[in-house]
């Protein structure tokens, strides 16, 4: 890290410590985070970290962007899916967008006036995002569209205003912003949640909802193979650096706990077996730090092996988050399973990190495929 | 941009796109994406890597299958990028 990089995340550390982890109980409760925690986000400059300073954003590296979702991750993570899916569209939009289309969404966005939502998934369409359903019709080029159809599980669409909405025009893919206030578009939120209870999560259904030509981003037919591949990686990067945070935070909370819990005359920490646990638990944070750190330096570096780097950052993290929230749990024992512990609900909140922007079981499939070429390049 | 610099850009992407996918008979202008092999994932890979290999940008005007579908292709692209015309 930089000393730059090094200030910025001792920055973000102290803002979650103030504005998000006494707060984060009673918003995991409430399932929403309040408004105006948001516009704390878009005031500090965190919703427009990546984009270019000529948009009104930060600018700021990826590197420095992983270290904002890992400092908001061991905060709470429902609050780095705003981060996440803001940086989905923003990048996706940047990289795709026309001259016209950037000038006119960016800004808003970097400075977090506008907050978006990145409707790819569908009730019949998660891991299998080749079979969506969401349709659009066109009479002729130019023309306006018509959509119908429906998304689901679509993080901050209980409060978002623009969506980046995945669908087929004919047999092409398209992508196209959506406005919230698109007559014929009905939102309807997502509860009871297992983990990001307060993630906004939302279902989306489209109907003879009017969009203009000009709201298609990048051309038909590349929005599966280009648009959302972009958008995803983003995803991917802030989801692996917030498990890593949501790791740390099982580990702190659990040395600590380990240090001062008596058991007789003994420390819980004294206790062999729960040392092996602790011994995983700060090893596979170390590990996770450095394969998010890996990643994060070959976006800067615009490396193509960032892609795998990103996958294997996001495999790992979201899975030792899983196992170390688990084993926080069971360091703290019946306090660890009560609201009051943020161990419960970083046990509640892990297991999404497994599922979102790509399954435990798709990383495998992508990775395994990967490394399996590597070994054929090597046997030539 | 002469002979030489166009068999110096068409290398480079033959050896990335050997280090990505397992295709060791791929031809000149083999089609990657009927081959069946390639995903998404490297349909990106290889816009990341002519993207940072050679300085360019490519933007939404150049998502068009014959840019990218083979060695040729990609090579031709290149070179167009660079103002070099050619195909």
């Amino acid at each position: 890290m930089t000393d730059r990089q090094r200030a910025n995340y001792a920055e973000f550390k102290s803002f979650v410590a103030l504005n998000v982890e006494p707060f984060a109980e009673t918003w995991d409760r409430e399932e929403a985070i309040p408004a105006a925690m948001v516009s704390k986000l878009a005031q500090s400059g965190y919703l427009g970290c990546t984009l270019p300073p000529e948009y009104g954003g930060q600018g700021r590296d990826v590197v420095t962007f992983g270290l904002l979702n890992e400092a908001f991750g061991r905060g709470f993570s429902a609050l780095t899916g705003v981060l996440t899916v803001q940086a989905m569209f923003s990048m996706a939009l940047l990289k795709w967008g026309t001259g016209e289309q950037r000038r006119r969404w960016l800004p808003s966005l970097a400075k977090g006036e506008t907050v978006a939502a990145f409707a790819l998934t569908e009730p019949g369409a998660g891991s299998a995002i080749q079979s969506l359903a969401t349709e659009f019709t066109q009479k002729s080029e130019g023309q306006p569209l018509l959509l119908n159809g429906s998304k689901k599980w679509i993080s901050c669409a209980q409060f978002a205003e623009l969506f980046l909405v995945f669908g087929m025009l004919g047999q092409r893919s398209v992508a196209c912003v959506v406005p919230r206030d698109a007559p014929g578009l009905r939102i309807e939120p997502l509860r009871d949640l297992m983990g990001f209870r307060a993630a906004g999560l939302a279902q989306l259904h489209f109907r003879d909802v009017e969009v203009p030509a000009a709201n298609l981003v990048g051309k038909p037919g590349f929005a599966l193979s280009h648009v959302a591949p972009v958008g995803l990686h983003y995803g991917r990067i802030s989801t692996a650096c917030s498990a890593s945070g949501l790791l740390r935070g099982c580990f702190e909370e659990s040395i600590a706990y380990a240090a001062k819990r008596k058991i007789g005359n003994q420390t819980v920490g004294d206790i062999g077996m729960i040392r092996s646990l602790i011994a995983r638990m700060g090893t596979d944070l170390e590990a996770a730090t450095l394969l998010c750190h890996n990643a994060c330096r070959a976006q800067d570096d615009h490396l193509p092996e960032v892609f795998e780097k990103t996958l294997m950052a996001k495999y790992f993290t979201s899975r030792a988050a899983v196992r170390a929230a688990s084993d926080a749990v069971q360091i703290m024992g019946a306090a660890g399973c009560h609201g009051s512990s943020p161990v419960s609900r970083y046990y509640r909140d892990a297991k999404i990190m497994e599922i979102i922007e790509g399954t435990t079981q798709i990383h495998e499939n992508l990775l395994g495929k990967i490394f399996v070429a590597q070994a054929g390049e090597r046997a030539k | 941009m002469n002979m030489m610099q166009a068999a110096d850009i068409k290398e480079a992407v033959r050896q990335f796109i050997f280090s990505s996918i397992r295709l060791p008979d791929l031809g000149d202008d083999d089609n990657l994406f009927e081959s069946g092999i390639v995903n998404s994932l490297f349909a990106v890979q290889l816009m990341t890597f002519v993207e940072k290999t050679f300085g360019i940008q490519v933007e939404s005007d150049d998502l068009d299958i014959e840019n990218f579908k083979s060695l040729n292709a990609t090579t031709g692209f290149v070179m167009r990028k660079n103002g070099h015309g050619g195909r």
